[in-house]
Order: C-alpha cells, then sequence, then structure tokens
C-alpha cells in the first residue's frame, strides 16, 4: 500500500485494460487487428507506427495490450538510438526464436523515433529499418510527429496509426476519477482549470492534479491558478513570489525563482514584503525570516567577498527555506493581495527629505569635527528638540550654523515658517547694525558662526593647495 | 558679548570646544605627555584610542593648534570618517601631502584619520608604507573607538594613547562652567541626569545641555524632557507592538519610518531597542529581556557586516512576536491574537 501510494500518479493510474485506454477506438481498432494479423501468418508490414499529440495514450495503449495478452515488452527510446549496439542487441533479441507461435511472446517498442537525429544519429533509420526487415516480433514504433522527411522510409515500411488529441471532457473524466481513488476533496472549477491548460495531454493533466491534491490535501482553483500558471513562461514577480510561498517542495521554490528576470538581491525584497501576509502563524512567520534574513547575511557575504558562488546558497534560504517553514497544521493557502516593496516606493518619495538630511548632517559634521552617523544619531535629534521648542533660539541656531530653508523645515515640521521669519528678522537687524559700525568706522568684532566657519575653511584649503603645488 | 552675536548661536560642543591642550579640563595624564611634544616640537605617529566624546579629536587639533598657532589648518590634513578614505585617497591624496616639503619654520606635518577603525584592511596597509616613507616630515595622528581594529603594523608604529570614560565630576564640571557662561540656570540633579544619559560622553552630554536649556532651565523634568522628545517614541512603539499586539505589519510600518522618515541606521534602532528592553517602563519577564539581547547583538553584528537593515530588522520582529506570544495569551485570555 505504502508503496504505490509513493509511485507517481501517471504510472499508477496506467490503463491496465484496452478498454480502459480513454477515447482512441479507431486507433485500438487497426492496432488490435494488425497484432492479430501476427497469429494468423506473416503480417503484410511487420511494424506499426503510433502516432499523435503527447498524453494522447499510445504507450498506455501498448501497454495495456501487453499486459492483457501477457506480452513482454522490449523498449527503446530517443536517447538510446545513437548507441548502434543498443539498436543491434534489440535486433538479436527481435530476429531469435524465428517461429511464430514464439513471436507472441515479445513486443519492441521504440519510443520517441522522432527524436532521432539526422546528423548524430546517422544510420539509426537504416538500423531501424534493418530491424524491421528481420524481425520475429511485432515491432511498434511510436512518435509526435511522423510527417518528417527522415522518417519518410520508415513510414512506408510501417501500418500508420493516428492518435486524436484528447477533448476537454475526456481528460476531465480522467481527472474526477482519480480524484475520487484519491479520496481528494476537488473543485469542479479547479479540475476545468487543470483540463483546459493541458490541452489534451492527459499526462500533464495527471501530473498537475498531482502537484496540486498531494501537496495541499485538496484541489481548489485557487491551489491549482497559483501552481500551474503560465509554466513554461516567464511570470510576473507576484506569481513567482506566491509560487514560493505555496511550495511544498524545496525544488517548487527554487524553480519559482528561476522565472523571472529578477536578481536575487531584488526578489529578496518582494518575498520579505509579502511573506507576512502569507505566514501568519508567529512560528511559521519566524521560521521563514530566520531563513529570509540568512538569504541575506550570504548575500552580504557576497559583496563583501566578491565570491558569487554563495549566491545558490542566499537563492536556496529565499526560496525553499522560506517556503518550507510553513508548518503550521491549521495553515491553510488563502489567496491575498500582494504589493510592490514599499520601501522602495517610500525611498522614492522621501528622496529630497532625505538629501536635507544627509547635507544637514555633513554641515553639522565638519562644525562638531564628527562623522555623519554621530551628526544623525547625536546631535539632529536634540537639534530637533530645540527647533520644535524654542523658535527664537532655533533662528539664532540657524543663522550661526547657516542652515538653508529647507534644513530649519526639516529640523520642525510644526514651527519652521516660524523660525525662518525670525531668521529674517534676525538678519536684518544684523544688516542694520552691519551698516552702523561702518558709518561710525568701527572695527567689527569678531563674528561667530557661518562667516567664522567660512573663513577658516577658506584658509585651510588655500594651504593645502599650496601643498600640493610643491 | 554684544548685542549682534547674540542674535547668531552656534552648537556649544563646537563653542566649547578646548582650542588649546591647555584648556581641556580632563584626560590629564595624556595631555600632560602631548604638552611635552609640544614642548619639544617633536613627536612619533600617535593612535589615540577610546569610546566616543572622551576628547580624541579635540586633543588633536589642540595638539596642532598649540604647535602651529592659529592657523595650525595650514599644516594637517584632515580626513574625516565622513570623507572617502579608501585605499585610492591613501595612495593620492595622503601620498601627495606627506611628501610634499616642509614650509619654513615647520618641524613637520600631520595628517589626522579620524575614525581609522573604519578604515579598510587595504587603505590601512597602505597607510603604513606612508608612516614609513614620510616619517621624517609627517607624523600621523590616528584616531580610533576601538583599536583592535587597526592592523598590528601601524599600531607598533604608533604612541597609543588611551583615553578614558569621562568622571562624573568632569563633565558635571565642564557642564556647569558652561552654563554660567551662558547665564543658563541649572541644578546639581539635572546635570547629573544628563550625565547619566550621556554615559560619559561629552558631546553627547553638552548637545543634552544645550537642548534642556533651550526649554528654559537645566533641571531633572526638562533633561528628561529632552531625552524623551530626542528618541522617538516609534522605538518603544515598535518593541511593544511587537511584543504585545503580535502585529506584524503595523510594527514592520513603524520600523520603515523610522529608517525612512528619522534616518535612523539599523544600528541606532538596534542600540535604541536594546536601551529600551533594559528600562523599567516596558514591563516584560526578566528572562525574556535577555533572550531579546542576545538576538539584538547577533542582529547587530549581521548590520556591521554590512547585511541590510529592513530585513534582520524585520526577522528581529519576527522574533518579538514569537516570544510575545504567551505573553499576549497571558494579557487576552479570551480573545486570542489578531495575527
Amino acid at each position: 500500500m505504502s508503496l504505490t501510494k509513493k509511485l507517481p500518479w501517471v504510472f499508477k493510474y496506467r490503463p491496465r485494460k484496452v478498454d480502459d485506454v480513454v477515447n482512441q477506438e479507431e486507433a485500438k481498432r487497426l492496432f488490435i487487428d494488425w497484432l492479430n494479423s501476427w497469429s494468423q501468418g506473416k503480417p503484410e508490414k511487420k511494424a506499426v507506427l503510433l502516432h499523435g499529440p503527447p498524453g494522447s495514450g499510445k504507450n498506455s495503449l501498448v501497454e495495456a495490450i501487453a499486459r492483457e495478452r501477457g506480452l513482454e515488452i522490449i523498449e527503446m527510446n530517443a536517447s538510446d538510438y545513437r548507441r548502434s549496439t543498443d539498436i543491434e542487441r534489440i535486433a538479436a533479441v527481435s530476429s531469435r526464436g524465428g517461429s511464430l507461435k514464439s513471436a507472441r511472446g515479445k513486443i519492441i517498442v521504440l519510443d520517441e523515433v522522432d527524436g532521432v537525429s539526422a546528423t548524430a544519429d546517422l544510420g539509426a533509420v537504416e538500423s531501424i529499418m534493418n530491424l524491421i526487415e528481420n524481425t520475429s516480433h511485432p515491432v511498434v514504433l511510436i512518435a509526435n510527429d511522423p510527417w518528417d522527411p527522415k522518417l519518410r522510409d520508415l513510414r512506408n515500411a510501417c501500418v500508420m496509426i493516428e492518435f486524436r488529441r484528447l477533448t476537454k471532457t475526456d481528460v476531465k473524466k480522467v481527472l474526477r476519477s482519480i480524484c475520487l481513488s484519491e479520496r481528494l476533496e476537488c473543485e469542479e472549477e479547479a479540475v476545468n482549470y487543470i483540463a483546459e491548460k493541458a490541452e489534451g495531454d492527459l499526462r500533464s493533466a495527471i501530473n498537475d492534479l498531482e502537484a496540486v491534491g498531494e501537496g495541499f490535501g485538496k484541489v481548489t482553483l485557487a491551489i491549482a491558478r497559483v501552481l500551474l500558471r503560465a509554466r513554461d513562461r516567464d511570470l510576473n514577480v507576484f506569481d513567482v513570489v506566491r509560487r514560493i510561498m505555496i511550495s511544498k517542495y524545496a525544488w517548487q521554490a527554487r524553480e519559482a525563482s528561476t522565472q523571472t528576470d529578477l536578481a536575487p538581491d531584488e526578489l529578496i525584497k518582494w518575498v520579505h514584503e509579502n511573506l507576512p501576509r502569507q505566514a501568519l502563524d508567529p512560528e511559521d512567520l519566524w521560521r521563514a525570516y530566520e531563513a529570509l534574513s540568512r538569504a541575506d547575511v550570504y548575500l552580504s557575504r557576497i559583496v563583501r567577498s566578491g565570491n558569487w558562488d554563495l549566491l545558490s546558497y542566499a537563492v536556496d534560504m529565499m526560496t525553499s527555506g522560506v517556503a518550507l517553514s510553513i508548518k503550521n497544521e491549521n495553515y491553510k493557502y488563502k489567496w491575498v493581495k500582494y504589493s510592490f516593496p514599499e520601501t522602495v516606493r517610500l525611498m522614492a518619495k522621501t528622496r529630497e527629505v532625505r538629501q536635507v538630511r544627509e547635507d544637514l548632517a555633513k554641515l553639522i559634521a565638519s562644525h562638531l569635527k564628527c562623522s555623519i552617523s554621530v551628526a544623525k544619531s547625536d546631535v539632529i535629534p536634540y537639534l530637533k528638540v530645540i527647533f520644535d521648542n524654542n523658535p527664537e533660539y532655533a533662528a539664532k541656531l540657524a543663522l550661526g550654523l547657516n542652515l538653508s530653508d529647507s534644513m530649519i523645515k526639516y529640523l520642525s515640521e510644526s514651527r519652521g515658517d516660524i523660525i525662518l521669519k525670525q531668521v529674517d528678522k534676525f538678519r536684518q537687524e544684523i544688516r542694520k547694525t552691519k551698516a552702523e559700525s561702518k558709518t561710525t568706522n568701527k572695527v567689527p568684532e569678531g563674528r561667530p558662526g557661518s562667516r567664522h566657519t567660512e573663513k577658516r575653511e577658506v584658509k585651510s584649503s588655500k594651504g593645502l593647495e599650496d601643498f600640493f603645488k610643491r | 558679548m554684544g548685542s549682534r552675536s547674540a542674535l547668531t548661536e552656534l552648537l556649544w560642543a563646537e563653542k566649547y570646544r578646548p582650542k588649546s591642550l591647555q584648556e581641556m579640563v580632563n584626560q590629564e595624564d595624556v595631555v600632560k605627555r602631548l604638552q611635552v611634544f609640544v614642548k619639544e616640537k617633536n613627536m612619533p605617529h600617535l593612535l589615540f584610542a577610546g569610546p566616543p566624546g572622551t576628547g580624541k579629536t579635540t586633543a588633536a587639533h589642540a595638539l596642532a593648534h598649540d604647535l602651529y598657532g592659529e592657523d595650525y589648518r595650514l599644516y594637517m590634513l584632515e580626513l574625516n570618517a565622513s570623507d572617502e578614505r579608501g585605499i585610492d585617497v591613501i595612495r593620492t591624496k595622503v601620498k601627495e601631502f606627506s611628501r610634499s616639503k616642509l614650509p619654513v619654520g615647520i618641524p613637520f606635518k600631520i595628517v589626522l584619520l579620524d575614525e581609522a577603525d573604519n578604515m579598510t584592511a587595504d587603505a590601512q596597509q597602505a597607510l603604513r608604507r606612508l608612516m614609513e616613507m614620510y616619517v621624517d616630515v609627517t607624523r600621523f595622528i590616528l584616531i580610533a573607538n576601538y583599536p583592535s581594529k587597526i592592523i598590528e603594523p601601524i599600531q607598533s608604529r604608533c604612541a597609543v594613547f588611551r583615553f578614558t570614560s569621562l568622571k562624573k565630576e568632569d563633565v558635571v564640571a565642564r557642564l556647569k562652567w558652561i552654563c554660567s557662561h551662558e547665564k543658563v540656570v541649572c541644578d546639581d540633579r539635572g546635570l547629573e541626569a544628563i550625565y547619566e544619559v550621556s554615559g560619559g560622553d561629552m558631546r553627547r552630554a553638552i548637545n543634552v545641555l544645550q537642548a534642556a536649556a533651550a526649554l528654559g532651565e537645566v533641571n531633572l523634568s526638562n533633561v528628561y524632557k529632552v531625552v524623551g522628545l530626542a528618541t522617538p517614541a516609534e522605538v518603544r512603539a515598535l518593541l511593544k507592538t511587537a511584543l504585545f499586539e503580535g502585529d506584524f505589519l503595523k510594527s514592520r510600518d513603524t520600523l520603515r519610518k523610522l529608517m525612512v522618515t528619522y534616518g535612523l541606521s539599523g544600528v541606532d534602532i538596534v542600540k535604541q531597542l536594546h536601551r529600551e528592553i533594559f528600562s523599567s517602563e516596558v514591563s516584560m519577564p526578566e528572562d525574556l529581556r535577555v533572550e531579546i539581547a542576545d538576538y539584538l547583538g547577533e542582529v547587530q553584528y549581521r548590520l556591521v557586516e554590512g547585511a541590510d537593515d529592513e530585513i534582520q530588522l524585520s526577522a528581529l520582529l519576527a522574533k518579538l512576536i514569537l516570544l510575545g506570544k504567551p505573553l499576549r495569551q497571558q494579557l487576552q485570555p479570551a480573545k486570542p491574537a489578531k495575527r
């Protein structure tokens, strides 16, 4: 029981009888007729070419018949063709025990013959032709596209049997019966969605059903949509993040990250933005953030060390690490709206304010001979207290430090305008006294504040220039 | 002070910075040794090490002032932490200055590198060569909070001066002296409180003093008011939202506000949170304080190593929400937490 449970569903639910093969009545009739012709003496053609779209039942029919009639299948597929020894081995088996009675025991299947390369497998078609010529057993060739020019000789040597593309109804019927056997709760819309997406390919439909149903214990449209949409093309970032969040296997989450052009250091921001909307349980959330913060640590190590090999570990942690941290038993996937990384938006919105703060910190750092970060953490907060509470004193400081209008407004949102007016008033007074002192021909006192600093800076830079000239 | 100069004001930390060694009121041992250099007009390379706000930068400038007079900046190349100080700058700007000829009557030039412990090892190696090659005309003064982050070969070429945290009496006396100059009313309890909140960092102490004075007089309540106003209330809100409400999205919004609007760095926030968790005004089980402190240490380490502020602090929030889960259940046994 446990063993069959682990079998992929496409094997587990292979047709056991010819009757189980879905909706290929014409192909079944032709194939059985041809096979029966072997027991009635030499058939007109010793090979058939089963052709049709993927997942339409070609292999299944062969297997079902072999099972019903107790035939042993000797199989070879595209990857083997270029090894002539393999074809010879098959040829040897097929020619052995040439009596017609014993011929019933074996059936030779060459899958994916359209995968034969015209150049790389030069002579492969010839070997197959030889095989057909000398065989004592039925030979079945299988191809999706039999009309390739290189297969022309084979077409002539075979009975051509076409498999029709399965309809959506056919596919849905099978999916529903699997849901029933698996005791899966299964939304009709979800089955419809999977069937539609499969485009007549029953094999891929069953795989999809398994991906959704086995991981989540039920088949809902929401899960199916997230997990299955656009398997082959680039996903938008929201879908990538959603796939990561919903993945039940490490590889699923990792694979999702390959379906976007977003660089890992961008992707991590998207996961970070939306993860807490999906992982609501505190333990899940913490595990997820533990993983995400490790991913971030790897990214920082890459920047420091230049060792790009570490990138895959960063990606592991931000995809699989996050996906697998959701362990809460009561967790149910729910569709929630995802959003663009808020910080990126905030940073763009506040660019001007941040520039003002940066300039202010630089100015203060040059006055106090400290670093910009000390200016930000140890000086600006206290300046803000002054500017918010004492406009007159703030205006004096603004003049002394030569602050710009935007810096003043930055330091006090509520009272910036009052301070600016006060600054203007003081400026006029200073101008007035300056004019007075000129007329009275007094030598101006050493002025504290900005002018003083400016003077000093001019001097010092001149001094350095002198040195560089030498 | 005349009426004109009363219309402008400077930061007191700049205004009352000692100009010469003689004016320095603390670090007596260091000052005495530096004064010998001035007297002999000679000195080795120097490394000033010690906590922030203990007078390292001030001593360096005062030393140069005493050596060269008012225009000392003519003979000193000063590179702050704010300036670019990578290996390229060392190889060009610093080298250029170090090798230049001596002006008449000047025994040597000085290169002052503040926060030298933030320089990369590469840049320090380049620096070490310059210190050897041009020692006849140029002396270096390196300033560092953590001398251990200065490479060994540089340390061994320098005379190391250790600056110690300022004593309470020294800080209070200096603040009182400033108050008398500024004609500001102050009391001892207010000044002592300033010492407590600034932890022996004179620069911060003077900043608090000036802000408290701007509120009226320097007393206990104004000092606490300043500290309260200067510490964004959001830091405590962050802690409380995460621990007691368990609301991740809300606390992350607060975090973003602190970083973007207040311009706090991740390390700033970690340090302020660290202060908060040991504050008596935030009640929580004692073992929780320790557990949070432990994780804060990890986060700070990661940030210093270059990790992303927002992601690491968000991980911290997730941790707080998890740690707060039993607290929230105790607080509201009937109503389960929203998130």
